[in-house]
């Protein structure tokens, strides 16, 4: 039975850096069996490392603080959605820099955005006012894309 | 040299330490009062959060070393947390990295001491469709999280043949289309590893799983007969195996309690 596009699959893991690098594989290997190149799916997993990690470090604040992880795989690339209960204000506010079109390097540092930003097609970041993040990566097949 | 004591909500055995200025020889002192305030009787993991200290000595470590070697006879620990490239920098030269653990933050510390006592499991979720090309990169992630969690080699690839046959006949004898989801829930602690694999039942084949079901003894396994050796191995590699099957769907619970070696869990 060949895999059929689109598919969903989901992730809920605690919000333990220990847990990323099995987590990012997995994305890596699901995109690999989805007949994606080993560039596209080793790129992914760049980019899943780098969200996960901030949603970890940044996002959770509470011992029980869990990570949701959404791959929507498409004929024509992928978009994840990691979602993390909310960091403190200060890390809320340096997203929102690191964000904004206007920042300089500087307010990026550590964030790791800007590798995000060049592997892929879009990213957008919804923050609530329980600080509660949700950010979207899209990343087209190397067919469909120049960026690769 | 400024030092907090904090109470841990929920956690009454660990307290964390905030420190901040510099851990000098001066700082000696405060240092050894802040220890003598901790209550040993009913403490046993204290967390240094040194993300505001600049400097530490060699004698404020060898206080920080004899009050751990304290909470070790109670079976605790002391541990870092926060800290900076530079005091790092210094723990290395000093070979205290090779005593003391160190995490990023206070929260993953206080998750690696839960994770010690066992207080609760880890939980993992997942749900993924019901397509046999999706097991092998969901059981590398089971078996990954075991080893990553410090379960033996071993132990990972028992792990990994448990979900890669449960998975397996969760999407052969379960109800086939694009639409259908297999979900994985994992959980993991010091001690053993649980996992629930569902999926929803296909009416056509329920009569068949309820026939493979049956008590071992009172199926005849014929030596070219393919079928229905999954539960068996899977019975031999786990500690305990139950399947709830009905009409909406199958739930898989295997339990496997971690390899424990000369009293060693690995």
């Amino acid at each position: 039975m060949n895999i059929q596009l689109p598919y969903k699959v989901e992730l809920s893991f605690p919000g333990d850096i220990e847990y990323i690098p099995a987590i990012r594989k997995f994305i890596s290997e699901i995109l690999l069996v989805s007949h994606f190149s080993p560039k596209f799916a080793y790129r992914s997993e760049i980019i899943v490392d780098e969200i996960c990690n901030n949603a970890v470090n940044y996002g959770c604040k509470t011992e029980d603080a869990r990570i949701d992880l959404i791959c929507n795989i498409f004929e024509d690339g992928i978009d994840f959605t990691v979602k993390d209960p909310g960091g403190d204000n200060f890390h809320v506010e340096r997203l929102k820099n690191a964000l904004s079109v206007e920042s300089d390097k500087k307010s990026d540092k550590g964030l790791g955005l800007e590798i995000v930003r060049m592997l892929s097609e879009s990213l957008n970041v919804v923050i609530d006012e329980q600080n509660l993040t949700s950010v979207r990566v899209v990343r087209k097949r190397e067919n469909f894309s120049q960026n690769n | 040299m400024i030092v907090n004591i904090k109470e841990v909500a929920a956690t009454p055995e660990a307290v964390i330490l905030q420190f901040s200025g510099e851990l000098d020889f001066e700082s000696i002192k405060s240092l050894v009062d802040a220890f003598k305030k901790i209550d040993i009787n009913n403490r046993k993991y204290a967390i240094a959060e040194v993300g505001n200290v600049s400097m530490i000595s060699s004698a404020a470590l060898g206080e920080f070393m004899g009050f751990r070697k304290t909470l070790l006879e109670k079976d605790g620990d002391l541990v870092f947390a926060a800290m900076n490239m530079d005091i790092r920098t210094k723990f290395t030269s000093m070979g205290a990295t090779k005593i003391f653990r160190i995490f990023n933050d206070v929260r993953s510390a206080l998750n690696a001491f839960k994770w010690q006592q066992g207080l609760a499991p880890e939980i993992i979720n997942l749900t993924f469709p019901a397509n046999l090309h999706l097991v092998p990169p969901v059981r590398q992630l089971a078996s990954r999280i075991a080893k990553q969690k410090g379960y033996s080699n071993k132990d990972s690839f028992r792990i990994e043949t448990i979900i890669d046959e449960i998975c397996n006949n969760a999407i052969e004898h379960g109800k086939q289309g694009e639409d259908q989801n297999i979900s994985v829930k994992i959980g993991i602690d010091q001690k053993q590893i649980e996992f629930d694999v569902i999926n929803t039942s296909d009416p056509d084949k329920l009569d068949t799983l309820k026939a493979l079901l049956k008590p071992m003894h009172e199926q005849e396994i014929r030596s070219e007969e393919r079928r229905g050796r999954g539960l068996s191995l899977i019975k031999m590699l786990c500690d305990e195996l139950s399947v709830d099957c009905s009409e909406k769907g199958t739930v898989v619970h295997v339990k496997k309690v971690r390899e424990v070696k000369d009293g060693i869990s690995n």
